[in-house]
């Protein structure tokens, strides 16, 4: 395996290897953007990604400084986003520890391998509680467990726990740290997972040994289940069917995804050459 | 440990391991390990305990971050928060984002309430174009220059750039051109019209929250500056400060450092003495000097830790002979050089390609070691070179940044097919288009056969099913499997026609792409570069649809596929993409401009000058409408523009493009020279000039060119 020097291991890369190691290979190893679509229903998709990625920034703003009113007034033409905004703020701050820090970016190692996680929000209190919150705008709650299991739950957690020490005054027993989902679409239901030593040291043995199979790899075989392949762009590369159904597609993941859509604004100033 | 004590001279040790509450001014030429420097000190700032997220590693480019990031993840790497890495660009563009809401109101737009559209560069160019084309119709202005409009939109954006970087309204653009550069009142009347396509453009922009580079650099210094919100939060994640090429950067930058300086805890100031080569992007290096004010203390790097002695004695003799103090020789300078004359363009290119080879396969070095260099890079140019290694069994990369995307095969085929499936567009394109198109889309189809399928299929701007085909030997011909292929091709676009439901075009592309040429028999499938470009112009025409379609709240909405087709036949898409610039470099030699090399700052072992009589090594581009020495902030107010002046900057430009390109090289260059040119013309430019002549003074042995 030949990762780029400068890679990083996340939940979306570890996730991407658990559901299928040929679009880990593709995606993070030859580094191959594709641009067939993820479901049918392109603009659809594309709508609902971008609402979910504004709903984030205006927290973030929120965090940084600008005051709830002012933003309130630019959501009047969206009332959803509106209704997701007000959720937030009624029902996602409450009890919050004092101290919150918004889209923050925590790196530790792990088996010869950096593995980093960029959170929503931090909110902690050095010597108390240390909560992630992490927003979602889908509208169904997935089951506890399936959310429990998920690799963002295991990655965020452990890395808190392994590298927050600096942003929390001192190591954070991982008692003190929990993760909280809090489903804006959802009337802001809330799903909360503490964490444990016990817990930590699990992950730690499972990240371990994800990372390690990745490292050892000499192939990266298509995933068996093809359910997997319905929302994944890479599928006339590996001759896997066709996009798959909008109303099907789980937005929970696509909410972490950074470059979904993104564009590249690193050409900008460069004049002729 | 992070950072080994060891591996540093004492020189460098003392800027690694300054105290923690020390600002640092380091300087010296480009390879004398200076950036090694910038590293280790981040890794020693995170030893120390600094927080990561308070540490703000500011650079002219973002191509320059490389060494940082592959450090900062080398996986012995520290636990914590993450290391900001920004240029001006990038952290105003962030700050101006956040802040909007805050500011958009007292920054002078219309409508403060509603969201603001970035524009890239060649949505600025665009957006420039729809303010501008009325004006040059109604107005005949800039009637006396012979440009293509492309240039002149770019030349008029550059002027507005330079003014939010050097720090004058934009409402003295004209005024400061004319009075250094009018030689009468034809040229005055040019500057006068390229000042009030600035301010149209400016209003334009105001009127609907779209901020180009030189509007969002504007806010950021005169409105997010003056934010409490947004000084506390620049306090709390710049209190340590890396800065790298500072030579590079422009006055915003340096008066933005400045401020910094004068509040944080502790700063790494480097300097490249003789560089500034990326003065037409408004580098000052001259400027960037005053930040050494600031610092505490002051340490220089004198020797090459890239260049062998010979290397660097060519070197001294390059930059002598262009007006540089001459420096005693330790090395016979000709010993770095390797030369052949040849009469003609395609002998030199072969003879590149075989010198390529010979050092691949009997020296051992690494194809990536190799940089394959000329002051613009042609299509023939690049073409030809990448042939010749390819016969060779040599693999090349290049990359020219200013290239239209319209002339990347891959974007060619699916702009081609995209007017075929769009008849209301009017725009059907040539047969050539369609042969080409159907080359590249069908896999196992030359163009021969690309071409007779056209001519029987292609009519009235439509394609026709294979079946129309009357004559047996000619399917044969074509055969049976790629006749199903281009049916497959024709079928998915006549249902598309149809259907007479006109998709957006970055969805018809990726459509296109998924359901038929990224499939088996098609022409992209499991092909990374065809991918990888049609992801950019993906990208492009999306970037393209936001705007516009967040624009149609205040203009007429206009039919956005057939403006996005109107807009790259003017040329105004560019493959500016940096992540293909990063892609990985093993395994291939280089063929760029000689300035896109020097952007990417990495060492090589061998280069290749090509095209050595051609002034474009010395000249700047022919840019009546701007000018980069004027606009700047050296240049002193009334003073007038001479042939004396151009000439001097001609020799500046080459002494630091040559110490840049010198200091970049471990062993040798070669040189490729043809008495005519690609073009079929004489060229004896000042650097071929040069070369002679510093040759010439030296002892005994002849000159090698
Ligand atoms: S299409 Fe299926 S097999 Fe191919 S990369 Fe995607 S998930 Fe894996």
């Amino acid at each position: 395996m030949k990762l780029s020097a400068d890679f990083a291991f996340t939940q979306g890369s570890l996730g991407d290897y658990a559901d299928c190691p040929r679009r880990f290979e593709l995606r993070y190893l030859r580094r191959m953007r594709y641009p067939a679509l993820e479901v049918r229903q392109a603009l659809d998709y594309e709508a609902r990604i971008r609402k979910g990625q504004r709903f984030h920034k205006l927290l973030q703003q929120h965090l940084l400084g600008v005051p709830a009113d002012l933003l309130a007034r630019s959501l009047a033409d969206d009332d959803e986003l509106r209704a997701w905004w007000e959720i937030a703020l009624s029902k996602g701050l409450d009890g919050l520890p004092r101290e919150r820090r918004a889209e923050t970016t925590l790196e530790s190692s792990l088996a010869g391998q950096r593995l980093l996680a960029k959170y929503d929000l931090l909110a902690l209190e050095p010597g108390g509680e240390a909560v992630i919150i992490d927003w979602k705008t889908g509208a169904r709650l997935p089951l506890r467990k399936a959310l429990a299991n998920r690799m963002q739950t295991v990655v965020y957690r452990y890395v808190l726990a392994s590298a927050g020490a600096q942003i929390y005054g001192g190591p954070i027993p991982p008692e003190r740290i929990r993760m909280d989902y809090v489903y804006v679409a959802a009337g802001g239901a809330r799903l909360s997972f503490p964490y444990s030593a016990a817990q930590m040291e699990a992950d730690e043995t499972r990240l371990t040994d994800m990372v390690g199979a990745i490292d050892a790899a000499a192939e990266f075989p298509l995933t068996e289940d093809e359910r997997r392949c319905r929302f994944c762009n890479y599928r006339s590369y590996c001759d896997r069917g066709e996009a798959g159904d909008f109303n099907d597609f789980d937005f929970d993941d696509a909410e972490e995804d950074e470059d979904a859509l993104a564009l590249d604004f690193d050409q900008i100033a460069e004049i002729e050459f | 440990m992070l950072v080994p004590n060891s591996s540093f001279s004492a020189e460098q040790a003392a800027g690694v391991f300054a105290a923690a509450d020390e600002k640092v001014w380091l300087e010296g030429p480009a390879g004398s390990g200076k950036t090694s420097v910038g590293v280790a000190r981040v890794l020693r700032l995170l030893e120390f305990g600094v927080p990561a997220e308070s540490i703000l590693i500011f650079l002219p480019q973002r191509s320059l971050a490389q060494p940082y990031l592959e450090a900062l993840r080398a996986p012995s790497g520290y636990h914590g928060g993450q290391v900001a890495i920004h240029t001006l660009g990038s952290l105003s563009l962030r700050m101006v984002e956040t802040f909007w809401f805050l500011i958009a109101e007292e920054a002078g737009f219309k409508h403060p309430q509603d969201l603001p559209t970035f524009l890239s560069l060649e949505m600025a160019q665009y957006m420039m174009s729809r303010v501008i084309e009325p004006l040059l119709d109604q107005r005949d202005y800039f009637h006396s220059v012979r440009i293509e409009r492309a240039r002149l939109y770019s030349q008029i954006v550059d002027n507005m750039n330079k003014a939010a970087l050097v720090g004058f309204p934009i409402s003295e653009i004209g005024a400061r051109l004319k009075s250094a550069l009018a030689a009468g009142p034809e040229q005055a009347h040019i500057f006068d019209d390229a000042q009030a396509c600035a301010q149209a453009f400016r209003e334009h922009c105001l009127a609907r929250n779209l901020l180009d580079f030189s509007l969002y650099v504007e806010v950021f210094k005169q409105q997010i500056m003056g934010l409490p919100q947004a000084r506390a939060y620049l306090r709390s994640r710049c209190r340590h400060l890396i800065v790298d090429n500072v030579e590079e950067d422009n006055p915003a930058s340096h008066r933005f450092l400045a401020h910094l300086l004068e509040t944080c805890q502790s700063a790494l100031i480097i300097c490249d003495r003789d560089a500034g080569f990326r003065r037409f992007l408004g580098a000052d290096p001259q400027n960037a000097r005053r930040l050494r004010r600031f610092c505490d203390v002051s340490l220089e790097l004198k020797d090459s830790v890239v260049m062998g002695a010979e290397m660097q004695a060519l070197s001294n003799a390059l930059a002598a002979q262009l007006g540089a103090a001459a420096e005693a020789q330790q090395a016979d300078p000709r010993l770095a050089i390797i030369s052949e004359a040849h009469r003609y363009h395609p002998q030199m290119v072969d003879w590149v390609a075989d010198q390529v080879s010979r050092l691949i396969a009997e020296e051992g070095v690494a194809p990536e070691q190799i940089a394959l260099l000329a002051p613009f890079l042609s299509d023939a140019l690049r073409f030809g070179l990448a042939e010749a290694l390819d016969k060779r069994g040599i693999a090349a990369r290049s990359h020219r940044p200013s290239r239209a995307l319209r002339d990347e095969p891959a974007a060619r085929a699916l702009l081609a097919l995209a007017r075929i499936a769009h008849p209301h567009w009017r725009l059907a394109p040539p047969g050539m288009d369609i042969a080409f198109a159907l080359m590249t889309a069908i896999d196992g189809l030359d163009l021969v056969r690309a071409a007779l399928l056209t001519e029987m299929l292609y009519r009235g701007g439509k394609l026709h099913p294979f079946a129309d085909i009357q004559s047996a030997a000619m399917q044969d011909r074509i055969t049976f499997e790629l006749g199903q292929r281009y049916d497959a091709l024709y079928t998915w676009i006549q249902r598309y026609i149809d259907a007479k439901q006109t998709l957006a075009l970055d969805i018809f592309f990726r459509r296109l792409f998924g359901e038929v040429l990224s499939r088996v028999g098609f022409g992209f499938h499991r092909d990374v570069d065809a991918g990888n470009i049609s992801m950019n112009l993906v990208d492009s025409a999306r970037g393209f649809r936001w705007s516009l379609e967040f624009m149609s709240r205040y203009d007429e909405p206009v039919d956005l596929g057939l403006e996005y087709v109107k807009m790259v036949d003017r040329g105004l898409i560019a493959n500016f993409y940096l992540r293909d610039w990063l892609a990985d470099s093993d395994g291939a030699a280089l063929i760029a401009p000689a300035y896109t090399f020097l952007l990417s700052n990495r060492a090589v072992d061998y280069q290749f000058w090509l095209n050595i009589g051609s002034d474009g090594w010395s000249r700047r581009l022919y840019q009546p409408l701007t000018h980069p020495h004027v606009l700047s902030l050296q240049w002193p107010a009334g003073a007038v523009w001479t042939d004396d002046d151009e000439r001097e900057l001609d020799r500046r430009t080459l002494r630091s493009l040559l110490l840049a390109l010198t200091r970049r090289c471990r062993r040798a260059v070669y040189l490729g020279y043809s008495e005519l040119s690609e073009s079929g013309y004489e060229g004896r430019g000042l650097l071929l000039e040069t070369l002679q002549a510093a040759l010439r003074r030296l002892p005994r042995e002849e000159a090698h060119v």
